[in-house]
């Protein structure tokens, strides 16, 4: 039975706490995000545990965790929902070259760099438990991820939403959080099947499976359901809310018993929603509030703890710290850079959406999560890992004022079908 | 075919295909490296307990009810912990089979027969390999050549199923 008290306890102050830096950050124009991942390593071993590992102990004691841990991975099979739900893969499919060109390199440049760094830190960074293949292949994913939710929200609040710029990198965004969420489920189920009696063929049949009935069926399903109910009343009755929360949470165990993850069932669901954006903001507008304000900044904190930046102990560990860094922006940055220049963007612009596409912010936490509890990165590495989305979703905003003011932007005409309704909030 | 779609099939190659088959060769070169043995997980511990009693900052060892040991492993690195006495903590390097570790203070004081500066410190080889269950050395004060040691044996215990989420 979990210690209500502990756990009413460790909320109250993960939410105190989340707020604060959220909006000191907020006060240095960064997005709230970064101010609440902030937060957890505030509250983790790094900070608190450091200054005072008594008061530590005592607010979060190890048998407490479970049932905090539980509460925010809720919060963050609902946020995939959301997040899927905010992505429209129709849309996706009439991008420009440019953004072709883009998203693509956006994703293999840092994935190749990520790989190539997995040569010289696999020896120093994880053990025979772990192949070289599936660590590389991780990395990869880990860093070749982008923030969509966090860029949408960088975007709105810059007024870019509109810009052509702002239209790539958004665009180019889902397309890489959908690869890294189908490069992630691969490796995930390639760890578990190793470990599982189950045959390989089954698990990936039974995948497959699932996913055509939810792109083929389910999907018709909610839109005739749903959709044509919302728009011939304007609202969706509280019972058919129940409904899709619970479609959700059906889907995201069937593939948690599949052998992927949780998460991959709730991401896929909100993806094949019905994408009218008036529906889309009703239903984020339903489930954003609780899933922001209480449910992620325990995920926040919950990453913060398995946070130690006291294994980063010594010179050679800061400096795997370093690559790790220096690898995931030139890949992110300097590949999205190089192929917009390349498909006639202005540098300044293809900079810009380098940018912004080196976001990582809350997707690379969800990511890392994963490796660390599938153990294909090691505590010390996660740690790094974890300071490299900390890095890399801060710079964002400084570096996209430095080398893209505003004027340099706006405005432009849309040339890129995007999702019409972002997940603004989200961030 | 028109110039631009000339120079995107040129840019597509240059900067998604060729990295990509370079991959395919990271990949290929990657499977002949050699990691850190494994050594993370839980590992019930062997040992007696009156002998380990007997040494310079042993007692507190020998009190713990449920003698086993989690070790969390970052390459060549790792963090050793007592789940039932959560106080007691050793940070230690692995070197090749070899692993060595100082444990913290304990609490060091003469009441429980420690001095300052003798913490135990732990000396064990493991297997190199993945499946690798058996843990064995040593418990023997740190700083302290003319002083006894313990034997002790650790069998790894099985992981707990990654199914079902976290």
């Amino acid at each position: 039975m979990p210690n209500l008290f502990t756990l009413v306890l460790q909320i109250t102050v993960i939410l105190a706490v989340c707020r604060l830096t959220g909006s000191l950050f907020r006060r240095f124009h960064q997005p709230r995000v970064v101010g609440e991942m902030f937060a957890g390593i505030l509250l983790g071993p790094s900070v608190l545990g450091w200054i005072s590992p008594q008061a530590s102990a005592y607010l979060f004691p190890p048998s407490s965790l479970g049932f905090l841990n539980a509460l925010s991975q809720v919060g963050v099979v609902i946020f995939m929902f959301l997040v899927g739900l905010g992505i429209d893969p129709k849309k996706l499919k009439h991008q420009s070259h440019a953004a072709v060109l883009v998203s693509h390199v956006s994703i293999t440049a840092p994935f190749v760099l990520a790989s190539l760094l997995a040569l010289y830190l696999y020896p120093r960074l994880s053990d025979t438990s772990v192949s070289f293949t599936n660590f590389a292949l991780f990395m990869g994913a880990a860093m070749s991820v982008t923030a969509f939710p966090v860029l949408a929200r960088i975007l709105t609040e810059r007024d870019m939403m509109k810009s052509s710029l702002g239209n790539i990198a958004i665009a180019c965004a889902a397309v890489d959080d959908v690869t890294g969420w189908c490069i992630l489920a691969y490796i995930v189920v390639l760890i578990r099947a190793a470990q599982q009696t189950t045959p390989i063929w089954l698990t990936l049949g039974g995948i497959v499976l699932f996913a055509v009935i939810m792109i083929y069926g389910m999907r018709f399903l909610l839109s005739a359901l749903l959709e044509s109910t919302f728009r011939k009343y304007g609202e969706i009755s509280e019972n058919r809310m129940a409904f899709l929360l619970l479609l959700a949470l059906a889907s995201a165990l069937c593939t948690e018993r599949l052998g992927i993850h949780l998460l991959f069932g709730s991401f896929l669901m909100g993806a094949i929603m019905p994408k009218d954006p008036k529906f889309v903001r009703y239903v984020l507008d339903r489930f954003e509030t609780i899933t922001i304000t209480l449910l992620l900044p325990l995920f926040f904190a919950f990453t913060g703890l398995r946070t130690n930046i006291g294994l980063l102990s010594g010179p050679s560990m800061w400096f795997y710290c370093t690559l790790i860094i220096l690898v995931a922006t030139g890949g992110k940055l300097g590949g999205s850079t190089i192929a917009g220049w390349l498909s006639g963007m202005p540098l300044r612009e293809a900079a810009g959406l380098g940018t912004l596409m080196n976001t990582r912010g809350l997707m690379e936490l969800v990511i890392l999560n994963i490796g660390l509890e599938i153990k294909v990165i090691s505590p010390a590495l996660f740690s790094m890992m974890v300071l490299m989305a900390l890095f890399t979703t801060f710079m964002t905003t400084p570096v996209l004022e430095l080398i893209c003011p505003d004027q340099a932007l706006r405005p432009a005409p849309q040339r890129v079908a995007v999702p019409e309704v972002p997940l603004q909030e989200l961030a | 075919m028109s110039g631009t779609n000339r120079k995107f099939v040129f840019a597509y190659s240059f900067l998604v295909i060729l990295p990509l088959l370079g991959l395919a060769g990271i990949l290929k070169s990657g499977r002949h490296l050699q990691a850190p043995a494994s050594i993370d997980g839980l590992w019930s511990l062997q040992l007696d307990s009156a002998q380990l009693a007997s040494l310079p900052c042993g007692k507190i060892l020998a009190g713990i009810p449920d003698q086993a040991i989690s070790i969390s492993q970052s390459g060549n690195s790792f963090v050793l912990s007592f789940p039932s006495a959560p106080k007691i903590t050793a940070s230690g390097a692995l070197d090749g089979t070899t692993l060595r570790a100082s444990l913290n203070d304990m609490g060091a004081s003469k009441d429980n027969g420690c001095t300052d500066g003798q913490p135990l410190t732990m000396l064990a080889r493991v297997d190199r390999h993945a499946d690798s269950k058996i843990l064995a050395g040593t418990f023997s004060p740190t700083n302290c050549p003319a002083c006894a040691s313990v034997s002790f044996k650790a069998e790894r215990q099985a992981a707990a199923s990654p199914q079902g989420g976290h």
